[in-house]
């Protein structure tokens, strides 16, 4: 194994949380000492070395420590315990076209980011009219960065950023800025950065692009490192990780999920429940029998109502709602406690979670006897489904018929 | 690095590297485009530009001659009230405008200082180096004044370039120490402009040093607190200098003072540089 440029050993990064943070004299005064803070150890105990011409992607969640630990390969932090040696010339790219100055002109700008990234003035100048090209900005070069549009600016920051030649490059998250075309320049760029052998670490939250650009992963969970090993088993297990999360979620939704108090008039719902093909379930596949079967009780029998089912995707979205009213368009009796079934001859969303909302209306003044909004979560799986989506509607492919070959003359 | 056979499979071979300057050129140039920037960006959408750093101690110097000179009545030595005020005030005007700038230089640039890695101590140098380039300019304005007064400009002109040193190096040490220190408390910001104000006072720029020294020559407790204020304070003796240059074409009579004015100075630069050095550490948090 040749030898590691970049050696991060033991390395934990704290931070101060403020609860009022104070940067006023007199908050320092009256509190003594400077604002009452706790500790959060942002970073814990991460060691990993990153070999020469490897790149190293760095996954994990939100406030798990990624831009943490780069900030402090990047020499941005200093970290509280542990050491981090970097052995060859390291450019960090944590942010395009960071420190532009909205009142100069988009050259004016090149020469100082181009300054405050390490390029030499007199290269600057040579490269200019490439960079201008880049940002596909014309005329506009002599115009303050103020008036740019996002996109100007970020192709501005990133055609100057393309210039860095270091040994060992520290990205964070930058591709996810920019539209589609940016997004491929950037990854035309690391590629080519790769195939000359340098040294890239790369936090990303696109497992796509972890997957492509890097060797091995860095998987970063409250701070510490999870787990350590080749791109593909790392990712697959942090996104195992994830769904696990999801459904354990699920399961603790769903103990407090059916409310059984009585609402309007003492209507109450007692029970919500699935039944697939084999029962009662919360997993089904694509295409399978589902039934909502919505249990009540009400203190007199119930006329004029209108039960509805609607089915959610996880994040809120309502697919579909089914109102009683087509069952029959005059009064619907029912008894005072019993079950409402709503059967799907097939199940037809795609891969995901999914929940429902159930509500007991009284069709003359539109008022809920009880509402249940968004519980009882469920998931669907369609391994064996290649359509993407929410939904699987019913289709059918007319593709063109290769002419049959006609004798000539 | 390998020789071209030996690169692993799907390398490409070495092309030529993008140049980069090196850690003290590189500094070097990034201190001059911020310098670049900070100057430029002091005239940038302004009608009068340049013309401010002019007109400001112009004024400035006008008003005071005005009320001291004419209205008080104070006897300023060499004759000329103009000469004698504008020859401390431009100093002052470069010091205090260093200080004040320098204060704010971290924590104005905290989106640069949050995400890139540079001596980020460059951004206080650079505003206290504008600020020089600043008072280089309005020097200017001391010419006509200086040929109105009296005879021309002699060899003692050549001590300008170290007073102008003390006041820098001033300038620049506590600069460094309030620039990082007024990223964890912002009051800084407001005590400098307050301090600056304060400080004005005690160094002997609107009135002679003379004026003090007859006022308090008992050995009243107040005289001996005002001697105290005013030799110890470093910006007086650069002053006198100044005064000494400007005002009676002379070398600097009090080199005692001046020497103590450069040790405290350098001692300001140490301190400062050991300050920001210690604070920096949590700069990107903090700021």
């Amino acid at each position: 194994m040749p030898d590691a440029v970049v050696r991060i050993q033991n390395v934990s990064k704290r931070f101060r949380v403020y609860h009022q943070r104070n940067t006023t004299l007199k908050q320092s005064l009256i509190d003594r000492r400077r604002g009452r803070y706790e500790e959060f150890w942002a970073v814990r105990d991460v060691s990993v070395e990153v070999p020469e011409g490897e790149s190293l992607g760095i996954i994990g969640e939100n406030g798990s420590g990624k831009s943490t630990l780069l900030k402090c390969v990047a020499g941005i932090m200093i970290q509280e315990k542990g050491s981090i040696s970097v052995q060859g010339r390291l450019a960090s790219l944590l942010e395009v076209g960071a420190g532009f100055h909205p009142d100069f002109t988009g050259r004016e700008n090149i020469y100082l980011n181009g300054a405050i990234l390490g390029l030499p003035r007199r290269y600057i100048t040579t490269i200019l009219d490439t960079i201008v090209e880049f940002a596909e900005l014309g005329q506009f070069i002599d115009n303050p960065v103020k008036t740019y549009s996002s996109g100007m600016y970020t192709r501005l920051g990133f055609g100057i950023a393309v210039h860095l030649d270091p040994d060992i490059l520290v990205v964070d998250e930058v591709l996810s800025v920019g539209d589609e075309a940016f997004q491929r320049r950037c990854m035309e760029r690391i590629n080519s950065l790769r195939a000359e052998g340098r040294t890239l670490v790369f936090v990303s939250h696109s497992m796509d692009s972890v997957r492509s650009v890097c060797d091995r992963c860095l998987w970063m969970d409250h701070g510490a490192a999870r787990m350590v090993g080749g791109s593909e088993v790392v990712v697959a297990a942090y996104l195992a990780e994830v769904n696990r999360r999801e459904e354990l979620e699920l399961e603790l939704t769903e103990t407090s999920a059916v409310d059984t108090s009585p609402g309007r008039q003492g209507v109450r719902i007692t029970a919500v429940d699935f039944a697939g093909p084999q029962g009662s379930t919360t997993v089904l596949n694509t295409g399978e029998p589902l039934t909502v079967s919505v249990e009540y009780q009400a203190p007199e029998p119930l006329r004029g109502v209108r039960f509805s089912i609607t089915f959610l995707r996880a994040d809120g979205v309502p697919i579909l709602t089914v109102p009683t009213d087509d069952l029959a368009t005059g009064d619907i009796a029912l008894p005072r406690q019993g079950v409402v079934r709503l059967a799907l001859p097939g199940v037809p969303f795609l891969e995901g979670l999914y929940r429902v909302t159930v509500d007991i209306t009284e069709i003359a003044s539109g008022q809920n006897y009880k509402r249940l909004e968004r519980v009882r979560p469920f998931r669907v799986h369609s391994a064996e489904h290649r359509e993407v989506g929410m939904a699987l509607l019913g289709h059918r492919w007319e593709l063109p018929q290769v002419p049959a070959r006609v004798a000539p003359g | 690095m390998a020789s071209t056979e030996l690169l692993p499979e799907g390398r490409l071979p070495p092309r030529p590297r993008a140049p980069h300057a090196g850690p003290i050129a590189g500094r070097v140039e990034l201190l001059l485009e911020l310098v670049r920037r900070d100057v430029k960006s002091r005239y940038r959408g302004s009608f009068l530009g340049v013309g401010w750093t002019l007109l400001n101690p112009l004024i400035f110097m006008l008003v005071y001659s005005l009320v001291f000179g004419k209205f008080l009545r104070v006897r300023y030595p060499g004759g000329s009230a103009t000469v004698f005020i504008l020859s401390g005030l431009l100093a002052w005007t470069f010091f205090s405008q260093a200080l004040i700038m320098a204060t704010n230089s971290i924590v104005a640039n905290a989106a640069l200082v949050r995400k890139v890695a540079f001596p980020w101590a460059l951004l206080s140098v650079s505003t206290v180096i504008a600020a020089l380039v600043n008072y280089t300019i309005s020097l200017v304005l001391l010419i006509p004044f200086m040929l109105l007064a009296h005879k021309g400009i002699g060899l003692p002109i050549l001590a300008v370039p170290l007073l102008v040193a003390v006041t820098f190096a001033l300038s620049l040490g506590l600069g460094l120490m309030l620039a990082a220190g007024n990223v964890y408390l912002r009051d800084l910001q407001y005590l400098v402009n307050l301090g600056t104000l304060v400080w004005f006072y005690v160094t002997p720029i609107i009135y002679p040093l003379s004026l003090v020294e007859t006022k308090f020559s008992g050995h009243g407790l107040e005289g001996q607190v005002a001697h105290f204020v005013l030799y110890a304070n470093p910006m007086t003796w650069v002053v006198l200098g100044f005064q000494d240059v400007f005002v009676f074409d002379r070398w600097p009579q009090h080199w005692h003072g001046l020497g103590y004015s450069l040790v405290f100075s350098l001692l300001s630069i140490w301190v400062g540089l050991r300050v920001f050095q210690r604070l920096r550490r949590r700069f990107a948090e903090e700021v």
